[in-house]
């Protein structure tokens, strides 16, 4: 295949960073983790997951990059890393890290009519102190749930807000739906997460199914590095299920795409994201370690609808 | 002339969730004022810091306006006649870090009055260079962590392409912290990348375009996109929780060395600064301070620039915003002004008093 080349790039460097000669960072060593284990590179997976675990604090939070006072979003990518590299050998890691993730919570407002979507609603946001947002609440509920707490009160509730961000005509943003009377645009790469986030999720079921369609139509062969990957890996999570979610041609897309970072950027976190994805498509379980592939769901048990949310 | 009538509070209305519901300005700039005329210093207030007391101005500034522009004409003439007429020094600048800062807030092929035109980028660039510069162009876009996607849907990246020009991804890049300079807001201080701060110059690129919150975003508001989303969020909620018109206050006051090129060909007006209307105006706009520019902006928009929160807390400290303390150059305003929609709602109607609407 040709990315097995890529991965072996990637392991020759486990640790990365965002951009070329960038410094190792969380979120892309985390990435780089999950994408050599989902190919087997457990060696090469085990240093950048043992970089995260020295990067963690002692409140068991990992920072976006060591020796900085956060913000902390990446804890919730570590403990996905963590878990698809080792889980027995990470426990204590995961369970510090996933104590602080329940400790966070995304500062709610009352409803307002300038507002569409339901503020009193509780989940992840980026910073400390601020609102909950699209992307680290399914990053949150992505790790939560990988570790056996999907039924989790504060997950089930993070659950129905990825729904009622959804905008109704499918899709989502960075998490507004719409503001002062005006319906907002969706864009490919949160609607990928937080559709990864809904996988297995009955909830909503009519707003996850518009925004699958959605995302079907808006990715193609032009579709940028990150926003490919993340949104392939959003349809993957609801392929099994269902069936065809997965636009044809979504293999030689990575491949172009990493072309094109090759030629250009050069950025170790976009190859290793879009070897995940590539995984992914090749219908490679990335979330789980090898060794308890055998013996473990891999996604957690359909919810069942809670209320109407359509 | 504008009036400054310390009676009147701005709430801005804004929700938590996003900006902070804030009273901010009028009766606190006119309290420094009052400070200044008594005890001849900003410091006798006891509430500004050096880096303020450094930049405190009833002086005048000078803003150039051009008219009759296209994306396809020679940019590059007006931006250089621009620059040298509002005292930029092209000797000054060889060998010069230059970082172009445009707004890419959340591109989409299909509005491309959102953003700053390519061709405004390509030609400030080309005048910088001509300069003997080292010209980058850097942004942090506000709404979307696919960096590369917004340069592509933006025309960015093909324009950047074509000259061989260097991009900093600002969300991503490694910070270094800065003490905030205006102290408005509670932030004791910003996590500026890099770029920013090793630049000698960062050119202020702003889209000419009405905000849905704070009624108008130009060169002070656009600088919220050196900030990077890696510590920030996306949005950049923490700025939003601790006030807009304050962070924008506190972000111009904490960056020195700031010029401001305007794209004001075809801009936005309405639901702005996302999913407004385009406006075409043909114009571009050019000055060495971000206060004096964005209160011409405001005039050419016909809102009044002493009811925008943060042009208040800017006024006389960062800059004039007063008409009579702000030479016009290339154009005057007044025969260009035309009125922009904005939305109808509580927050922005303060924005249309004092102004002469025909």
């Amino acid at each position: 295949m040709w990315h097995n080349s890529l991965i072996t790039q990637l392991a020759v460097s486990p640790v990365c960073g965002y951009l070329a000669r960038d410094a190792g960072a969380a979120e892309p060593t985390a990435i780089s983790a999950l994408a050599l284990a989902a190919h087997g590179q457990t060696d090469a997976a085990r240093q950048a997951a043992d970089w995260l675990a020295a990067t963690q604090a002692t409140d068991g939070s990992v920072a976006v990059r060591r020796n900085t006072d956060g913000p902390c979003w990446p804890t919730s990518l570590a403990v996905l890393a963590w878990h698809a590299v080792d889980p027995v050998d990470f426990a204590e890691q995961i369970d510090r890290a996933v104590t602080w993730m329940l400790s966070i919570r995304g500062k709610t407002q009352v409803r307002s009519s300038e507002i569409k979507h339901d503020p009193t609603l509780v989940a992840w946001p980026w910073v400390v102190g601020t609102h909950s947002w699209i992307e680290p609440t399914a990053l949150h509920v992505l790790a939560l749930k990988a570790t056996g707490y999907g039924d989790h009160p504060r997950v089930r509730e993070a659950v129905r807000l990825l729904v009622d961000r959804q905008i109704p005509g499918g899709g989502c943003n960075y998490g507004n739906t719409g503001v002062l009377g005006q319906t907002l645009w969706p864009h490919v790469q949160p609607t990928g997460l937080a559709l990864w986030a809904l996988g297995g999720e009955t909830l909503g079921r009519g707003r996850i199914k518009a925004s699958i369609a959605w995302l079907r139509q808006a990715l193609c062969q032009r579709t940028t590095c990150t926003s490919l990957a993340w949104g392939l890996l959003g349809l993957q999570a609801h392929d099994s299920h269902r069936g065809g979610t997965i636009p044809d041609g979504a293999s030689d897309w990575i491949e172009q795409a990493q072309a094109r970072n090759s030629a250009g950027q050069r950025s170790a976190y976009k190859a290793a994201l879009l070897s995940l994805a590539a995984g992914a498509v090749e219908g490679r379980d990335c979330l789980t370690a090898p060794e308890v592939r055998d013996t473990s769901t891999t996604r957690g048990p359909d919810h069942a609808v809670e209320e109407n949310v359509q | 002339m504008t009036q400054h009538t310390p009676h009147d509070k701005v709430d801005v209305n804004l929700p938590s969730n996003c900006p902070k519901r804030t009273t901010c300005g009028l009766e606190e700039n006119a309290r420094v004022r009052r400070a200044m005329l008594v005890g001849g210093s900003l410091a006798a207030a006891g509430v500004i810091g050096y880096p303020l007391i450094k930049r405190v101005s009833r002086h005048r500034e000078l803003v150039f306006i051009a008219r009759h522009q296209r994306y396809d004409g020679s940019l590059v003439q007006t931006i250089r006649d621009g620059l040298l007429a509002s005292g930029m020094s092209a000797n000054d600048l060889v060998g010069k870090r230059v970082v172009l800062k445009p707004n890419l807030v959340e591109p989409t092929r299909a509005v491309p009055h959102m953003t700053t035109h390519p061709t405004m980028i390509l030609a400030t660039a080309e005048v910088f260079r001509g300069f003997g510069a080292h010209v980058i162009v850097g942004e942090a876009p506000g709404h979307v962590r696919d960096t590369e996607m917004a340069l592509v849907e933006s025309g960015l990246q093909e324009a950047l392409d074509s000259i061989g020009l260097e991009f900093s991804d600002l969300n991503y890049e490694e910070v270094k912290w800065v003490k905030n300079g205006g102290r408005a807001s509670r932030l004791g201080g910003f996590h500026f990348p890099q770029s920013i701060v090793e630049a000698d110059l960062i050119v202020s690129m702003p889209k000419m375009k009405t905000h849905h919150w704070v009624g108008v975003t130009a060169a002070m508001k656009n600088l919220y996109g050196t900030l990077p989303g890696i510590k920030y969020g996306w949005p950049k909620n923490v700025l939003h929780q601790a006030g807009i018109p304050e962070t924008v206050f506190d972000i111009n006051a904490s960056l020195p060395k700031v010029i401001t090129v305007v794209d004001g060909i075809q801009c936005m007006e309405g639901d702005g600064p996302i999913m407004g209307s385009p406006k075409q105006m043909g114009l571009v706009l050019v000055g060495t301070n971000a206060a004096a520019v964005d209160a011409t902006v405001c005039r050419l928009m016909r809102l009044n620039p002493a009811r925008v929160g943060y042009l208040q807390l800017a006024a006389d400290r960062l800059g004039p915003i007063d008409s009579q303390l702000i030479d016009q150059t290339g154009e005057h305003w007044e025969p260009l002004a035309q009125t922009f929609e904005i939305l109808d709602k509580p927050h922005l109607q303060p924005l249309r008093d004092g102004v002469l609407m025909s």
